[in-house]
């Protein structure tokens, strides 16, 4: 009888062997996965687990035209791990050096301190020396083709403005540590930010994610773009016009700003002096003040609109009424008041349309005694004044208005003339901008969309009026008035021909160790176009402007200019028709016909 | 014929070596399998890869092509390049108040003419029809 493959004994013993083998297997498998588990399970999770985070990318700031204002990309840091150099690639550095733009004495140093020492006294080795700052990807590639073993970079995202100041002040920036300051960058941040990504899988020994372990992964979300009612090309004129005004007078500052009459967006806004976005840590705290909303002055004669507007809204007066503005003081409530004087005087009484275009302060007075104490304040508070405008970057000073109860025996004659009283920039500019809009006070907006990565409108912003404070009658009278400043008033350098110009000037007296200056003066002008159908409103305001030959900084002198320019260039770029109105109708009618 | 231990031990053997042959090829299709999991893996992690790099360079360019159509850089290539070239003011606008199509029409009859005066050539002819003829 055949024993088959092998004897009993054989058989039992190799049996046995193979068991017991098995048996050991076993109790090892037990050992470890359930005596040892939880032990070499977080072990194992330790070394092997990995959370890589996705960093969102910030969304863009745009302009009215899609025009990049604010963008992310991502920058390098670039490093070396000393311990990781090899000799074979010494012939390498001058060339990296090179690349980076380092010197190479400079390389060397960093690339032989391989050991430090801390303040305790103990010695560690050097893993990470940081090269430079930031190099770009193109450079990048090229250090990396060189193969120096050791030499890698981190990438992050850095926010660039590829338009360096323009709209420095309505942009804002993002610092280094990811934190936005001022503009829009601190405004729609909730939108840019975007929100980080991450993914849980596992690494291998050369700390490389392992893709086929991977447990869990939330995408990263980019954040929005936000798109601005800014055109950069108004932008770029208005600061170009700023440039020109503070290399010419070198004033303390200045302010530009165009609105859309109609909706009351903002086409641009400049101050100077002003800043570069991408080197901000250069910029001073006065540079990047936006002081078109932070800083207050006495709105001076741009203010008579205001009295004047509210007294034929409430029908005391006409544009006809007549007014003797040679005098020098004159009785209200009892008590005699004497008027700030005018600049020239006048033979005959004026009208209230004379009152406005020759800018007479005894006039303003007038009418401001016509509404009253009370009826003055409430029709300066109906204007925006005293008051945020709701301007939406923030920053804003509300100006400075006090109550009647508060008001001295002069300031009904100070106020209607614009003294006594500070405003902000985009308070004058939106006040004169109630008249352009034909009776509503606008709030000044600046964000038009907020778009997804796509491209799509997540949300649009309209144009909002805060208020109606003169009925759209009286608004068409104001303009016509105020035509009369460019034609045959204050300014008539800001006349254009074929386009009715409306505008009033302001010259304001600083007030200086608390007396009004005789030599620094706030020169301003702020006007619209068509003035039958407005399309823009500007304002130029000049703080302190250094003539020659004694020349003083009035409205005239250095704002209406400016005005002129930008207007000009405004007609062309936008494309305004001139408005050519009809022989038999006088362009400036004193009240009656409408346009 | 009743099995003897050997015969049984020996038919176990074979079965344990079958049995250890399958499990061998399961345990190998595993393997492989899970090797074509991490190379599709590793080539998915690797595309994602090259995607982001397309974006990274699509970012730097946009940003490179923003700062070169910024107005202050176009100024400056317009002095450095000396193209002369300035803005538009309202002297250089002539505006067209009256049809496009029906001035472009009377120019285009005024060039027909003034040819006919100065040549003598005539573009188009009247001739008298004869009632007659009809």
């Amino acid at each position: 009888m055949s024993k088959g493959l092998a004897s009993n004994f054989r058989l039992v013993l190799l049996s046995t062997a193979v068991l017991l083998c098995f048996a050991s297997v076993g109790v090892r498998l037990v050992h470890l996965h359930v005596v040892e588990r939880e032990r070499l399970v977080s072990y194992v999770d330790r070394a092997r687990s990995s959370i890589t985070k996705e960093q969102a990318r910030r969304g863009d700031i745009l302009d009215a035209k899609g025009d990049v204002l604010a963008t992310s990309r991502t920058v390098i840091q670039l490093g070396v791990d000393p311990q990781m150099l090899r000799e074979e690639d010494r012939p390498h550095w001058p060339e990296l050096a090179r690349l980076i733009g380092q010197p190479l004495e400079q390389l060397v140093a960093t690339f032989n301190r391989t050991q430090r020492v801390s303040q305790t006294g103990k010695t560690s080795l050097v893993r990470w020396a940081k090269l430079v700052d930031e190099i770009e990807e193109s450079t990048y590639d090229k250090v990396r083709d060189l193969g120096v073993k050791g030499v890698y970079g981190n990438r992050s995202y850095r926010r660039t403005y590829p338009r360096n100041q323009l709209a420095a002040h309505l942009v804002g920036f993002v610092n280094r540590e990811d934190q936005p300051s001022g503009g829009i960058e601190a405004f729609a941040d909730f939108y840019l930010r975007g929100q980080d990504g991450w993914r849980e899988s596992e690494k291998d020994g050369l700390r490389r994610e392992m893709a086929q372990f991977r447990k869990r992964e939330v995408p990263a979300n980019d954040g929005y773009s936000v798109a601005l009612s800014i055109d950069s090309m108004v932008q770029h004129l208005i600061e170009t016009e700023l440039a020109y005004i503070g290399e010419t007078y070198q004033p303390a500052k200045a302010s530009i700003i165009v609105t859309d009459a109609k909706s009351g967006f903002l086409l641009g806004l400049a101050n100077y002096p002003t800043y570069n976005l991408n080197e901000y840590g250069r910029a001073t705290m006065d540079q990047q003040r936006n002081t078109a909303v932070t800083d207050l002055l006495d709105p001076g004669s741009t203010f008579k609109i205001v009295a004047t507007s509210a007294a034929l809204e409430r029908g005391l007066v006409t544009p006809r009424s007549q007014f003797d503005c040679s005098i020098e003081s004159i009785e209200f409530q009892g008590r005699v008041r004497k008027f700030m004087p005018d600049d020239h005087s006048y033979d005959h009484p004026l009208t209230v349309a004379e009152i406005i275009s020759h800018s007479s302060n005894i006039g303003a007075a007038q009418l401001g005694m016509r509404l009253g104490e009370k009826g003055m304040y409430q029709a300066a508070r109906s204007f925006g004044f005293g008051e945020p405008s709701g301007f939406p970057l923030g920053y804003e000073s509300r100006g400075l208005l006090n109550t009647p109860d508060k008001w001295s025996a002069l300031e009904i004659t100070r106020i209607p003339a614009g003294y006594s009283i500070s405003a902000t920039p985009i308070q004058i500019h939106y006040a004169m901008a109630t008249i352009a809009s034909g009776g509503e006070l606008l709030r000044p907006q600046v964000v038009k969309q907020i778009r997804d990565a796509q491209g799509h409108d997540v949300y649009s912003f309209g144009g909002v009026a805060r208020r109606r404070v003169i009925k759209p009658e009286v608004a068409r009278q104001m303009a016509r008035m105020l035509v009369g400043v460019t034609e045959e008033g204050t300014a008539k350098a800001a006349a254009i021909e074929g386009y009715q110009v409306a505008g009033k000037t302001g010259t304001a007296q600083k007030l200086i160790d608390g007396r009004y200056s005789k030599r620094n003066h706030v020169g301003s002008f702020v006007g619209f176009f068509p003035a039958s159908n407005p399309e823009v409103v500007v304002t130029v305001i000049v703080d302190d402007a250094r003539l020659d030959r004694g020349r003083l900084n009035y409205g005239s002198a250095v704002a209406v200019p400016a005005f002129r320019r930008i207007a000009e260039q405004l007609i062309s770029y936008l494309d305004i028709k001139p408005v050519v109105a009809p022989e038999s109708q006088p362009r400036l009618a004193l009240e009656g016909a409408p346009w | 014929m009743k099995k003897t231990a050997s015969a049984f031990v020996s038919e176990f053997m074979v079965y344990l070596l079958v049995l250890a042959g399958f499990n061998g090829s399961v345990w190998l299709g595993t393997v492989w399998m899970r090797h074509q999991i991490s190379e599709t893996a590793e080539i998915t992690k690797q595309t994602e890869r090259r995607l982001v790099a397309v974006e990274r360079r699509l970012t730097e360019t946009t940003v490179r092509l923003a700062s070169e159509q910024s107005p202050q850089t176009l100024e400056s290539k317009n002095r450095e390049m000396q193209l002369g070239l300035v803005r538009p003011a309202e002297l250089h606008i002539v505006r067209v108040e009256q049809s496009p199509e029906a001035r472009l029409a009377s120019l285009r009859n005024f060039e027909i003419f003034a040819k006919e005066v100065t040549t003598g050539e005539v573009s188009v002819r009247f001739s008298s029809v004869n009632p007659g003829t009809r």
